[in-house]
């Protein structure tokens, strides 16, 4: 009886193995993989979903176009999966593309954006990024160009630093987070399809609470990185008479409160290599200017952010020890705009 | 006293192979009696005829060459039996069982057949239990170092031997050994018969005993407070307990630097984790959670699979049943037709599977590591049970992909965790010394 028993339970098991995977189980060639999604908005009504699938069958990685419409993101969602010829798995999905016209409107925004975070199909750490263009023209753009990888639109983004100081990456997460947060706003990138690479760098666009308030240019957004504590390394600087690239950079914050007055020093150290000069320019006066330009261009950046209550520095960040919780809801409002901040650029040869 | 003659001829009247010759020393005749399967009697015959040469009498004869003197018919079957000389004088009650010059029956000592140690001594234990008891005590010459023998079996009579060293050994394994090797009633014939006495573990792959061919590795085994086994005609030394260590290092690697011995053994562990969870990975990461990888990596992957008609799994498996298959084929061939398998199954495996888009040659590699990667465990039937371990984890990461892969590792370190030989976990790492030195 007992050895009855045993030969019911191998046969249950034995179906198992032939069994595994043979519902929802989908292997990788059988998924469609899109690597980049478009979001944008037709006539301010329907919302128009665009993503870049690439086909893994040819030896020269080209990429499919796949587009839907809708009245949310969601529906759109379902849609392309309904209508695909294979699995869709958003899983790989790894920057999300908005269209600006979109971004007007705060509260889409916002929605789109919580919408993406709760999503457990689309990754929380794609990159986000906005465009002036059509999004559909900057995603096929992509096959238009000769020896583009499919997944060259998300490699732009991820060169690292050392190679593209300037450029962001923001993802899904950060930019919840900013919706969140008291003392902290957020650019996102923007780009522009390019006519000889893929992409354009084109700034950053400064949201605050899902509010475009202004768009930077890509020397201000290196700035903004280095306050992010990203290095500057590999950043090419032109003052006219010379031009210098910088080899190293560090930065240090000290932050202090007076009469409710939130003061911080910043210390900006440079390591840079001149790499072209006028005859008769010394090192001192590169150095020099320099030091002025880049403290210049931080004071301007600095001014018009006091002036529109965005904290795009995260300078509030560094106070959160100094004011209460309670009152750290003021911070843009009623701090930044007296925000002094001391800054000051060490520059050195190499 | 001719009946005791008579009576063994009627009791070995189907034992083509025994003699009974007669002999004339002084005016006695004395008769000898064995087999010559076993005794190599022209040598005994002449060894006897010198020692009868410089004794006076007969019975001074047979107290020369035995202490067995006068004995009963029941001990003399049994010295017969047992390859034994018996000489028997006519007429008379003098017997007296001799230890003839034997035929020799077995190798000696010799490489190891089944262990490849490097810069290390070759010697390897033999088939006879007294030349690998003398192997140890030659290495090991200390008085703690105790032997206990035993004879156990019900139609044959199989010595073992028990050896351990006083006051390193813990007294209370000593003592559970000991019972338990008394206690044997049914015959031993392969290491798992002498396993089963040690406490049943149904179905399971691993061994109370670890069986070793190197005579440096059993006396380590000695030294670090284990017991060391042998059985009659098995050239190996059973070290008990069988511990998770001795899959990952053996004496031998000491002969290196610290370093390289701690580069060995990590490779061996990488090997070991690697056999268990790689195909159950690949699974898991191509068909479940594929989320995982990165983007470029995903692609790549999707492009290796592309056509491929077969699941993951499916793929998987098959793939690792050909390769256990083959790993089995090349051990059942003879040498000569081996190498030949080996080439067959890489070419029809390797090349045509991949280019017949049955498999990815992606799985292909994995699965070359994976076979790579078991053989670097110490001990072949290590290596085999890590082989088997691998199964659950590859069906459970088909269903719950990376999930199932880790869930089937800790099962599988908790099912090993929960084996003891005789209060012992396998998982431990040094046995305590316990023992009483006095």
């Amino acid at each position: 009886m007992r050895n009855n028993k045993l030969f019911k339970l191998l046969i249950v098991f034995m179906s198992t193995i032939l069994l595994c995977g043979c519902w929802d189980i989908k292997d990788i060639n059988k998924r469609s993989i899109p690597l980049v999604m478009g979001i944008s908005k037709e006539d301010d009504e329907e919302y128009k979903l665009t993503l870049q699938i690439p086909i893994p069958k040819n030896d020269d990685q080209i990429s499919r176009i796949v587009t839907g419409r809708g009245e949310t993101v969601a529906s759109v969602l379902g849609q392309i999966r309904t209508n695909s010829e294979d699995a869709v798995d958003f899983s790989q999905i790894r920057l999300i593309v908005i269209q600006k016209n979109l971004a007007k409107n705060p509260q889409e925004l916002r929605d789109l954006i919580k919408f993406l975070m709760g999503s457990e199909d689309i990754p929380s750490r794609a990159l986000v990024a906005l465009t002036d263009d059509d999004v559909e023209n900057v995603l096929s753009n992509i096959n238009d160009k000769l020896g583009v990888h499919a997944s060259s639109i998300y490699d732009y983004f991820n060169k690292g630093a050392g190679w593209v100081p300037e450029i962001f990456s923001i993802t899904i997460w950060e930019v919840y987070r900013s919706l969140y947060s008291y003392t902290k706003d957020i650019a996102v990138p923007v780009v522009r399809s390019g006519k000889d690479t893929v992409l354009k760098f084109k700034g950053a666009a400064i949201l605050k609470k899902g509010k475009i308030i202004e768009t930077i240019s890509p020397d201000e957004c290196q700035l903004v990185n280095v306050f992010r504590n990203n290095n500057e390394k590999g950043r090419i600087e032109s003052l006219g008479f010379a031009s210098i690239i910088v080899t190293n950079s560090s930065i240090k914050n000290k932050t202090s409160m007076k009469n409710n007055k939130p003061t911080v020093s910043s210390n900006l150290r440079l390591k840079i290599y001149i790499l072209e000069r006028k005859e008769g320019i010394t090192n001192k006066r590169i150095r020099k200017e320099l030091e002025k330009l880049t403290e210049k261009r931080f004071y301007r950046l600095l001014k018009r952010t006091q002036g529109s209550q965005t904290d795009i520095f995260g300078f509030g960040q560094q106070f959160h020890q100094q004011i209460s919780y309670h009152e750290l809801k003021d911070w843009r409002n009623d701090y930044y705009p007296k925000l002094k901040v001391n800054f000051q650029v060490h520059a050195n040869m190499e | 006293m001719r009946d005791i003659v008579k009576e063994i001829e009627s009791k070995f009247s189907n034992h083509d192979d025994l003699f009974i010759e007669e002999e004339l020393v002084g005016k006695t005749t004395i008769y000898f009696i064995g087999f010559n399967t076993l005794v190599d009697l022209t040598k005994s015959k002449l060894y006897v005829q010198q020692m009868a040469a410089s004794s006076s009498s007969v019975k001074a004869l047979f107290i020369n060459l035995s202490d067995q003197v006068g004995v009963d018919i029941e001990q003399i079957l049994k010295a017969i039996l047992e390859g034994k000389l018996v000489i028997v004088s006519k007429g008379d009650a003098e017997n007296a069982i001799v230890d003839p010059i034997a035929q020799n029956l077995n190798r000696s000592i010799e490489e190891p057949k089944n262990e490849s140690p490097i810069q290390a001594s070759i010697n390897a234990f033999g088939d006879d239990i007294t030349i690998n008891v003398g192997l140890i005590r030659k290495r090991l010459s200390t008085e703690r170092l105790c032997h206990c023998s035993y004879q156990v079996g019900e139609l044959d009579k199989r010595r073992l031997s028990m050896l351990y060293i006083k006051g390193r050994a813990p007294n209370i394994l000593i003592e559970k050994a000991n019972q338990q090797l008394k206690q044997i009633k049914s015959d031993i014939e392969t290491i798992d018969d002498l396993n089963k006495q040690f406490g049943q573990r149904i179905l399971s792959p691993v061994s109370h005993l670890s069986p070793t061919e190197l005579p440096i590795q059993a006396i380590h085994s000695l030294k670090k407070n284990r017991i060391v086994l042998f059985m009659d005609n098995y050239p190996f030394a059973l070290v008990f307990p069988n511990l998770i260590w001795d899959m990952f290092s053996t004496e031998n690697d000491r002969n290196f630097p610290f370093v390289l011995t701690f580069m060995l053994r990590l490779f061996r562990v990488i090997g070991a984790v690697a056999t268990v969870v790689l195909p159950a990975l690949y699974v898991a990461l191509v068909s479940v959670n594929p989320g995982i990888f990165r983007t470029d990596l995903a692609l790549f992957v999707a492009k290796s699979r592309e056509g491929i008609p077969l699941s993951a799994f499916l793929e998987t498996i098959l793939m690792v049943v050909i390769v256990d298959l083959i790993l089995e084929a090349i051990n059942r061939l003879p040498k000569s037709v081996g190498p030949s398998i080996t080439m067959v199954g890489g070419i029809i495996l390797g090349q045509a599977m991949v280019e017949a888009k049955l498999v990815s040659n992606l799985l292909v590699i994995v699965i070359t590591a994976v076979v790579i990667a078991s053989s670097a465990v110490v001990g072949i039937q290590n290596s085999l049970y890590i082989r088997l371990l691998k199964y659950p984890i590859l069906v459970l990461a088909s269903f719950f992909g990376i999930l199932g892969v880790w869930t089937g590792f800790i099962l599988t370190v908790i099912y090993l965790a929960s084996l003891t030989s005789d209060d012992i976990p396998y998982l431990t790492f040094n046995i305590k010394q316990e023992g009483d030195t006095k």
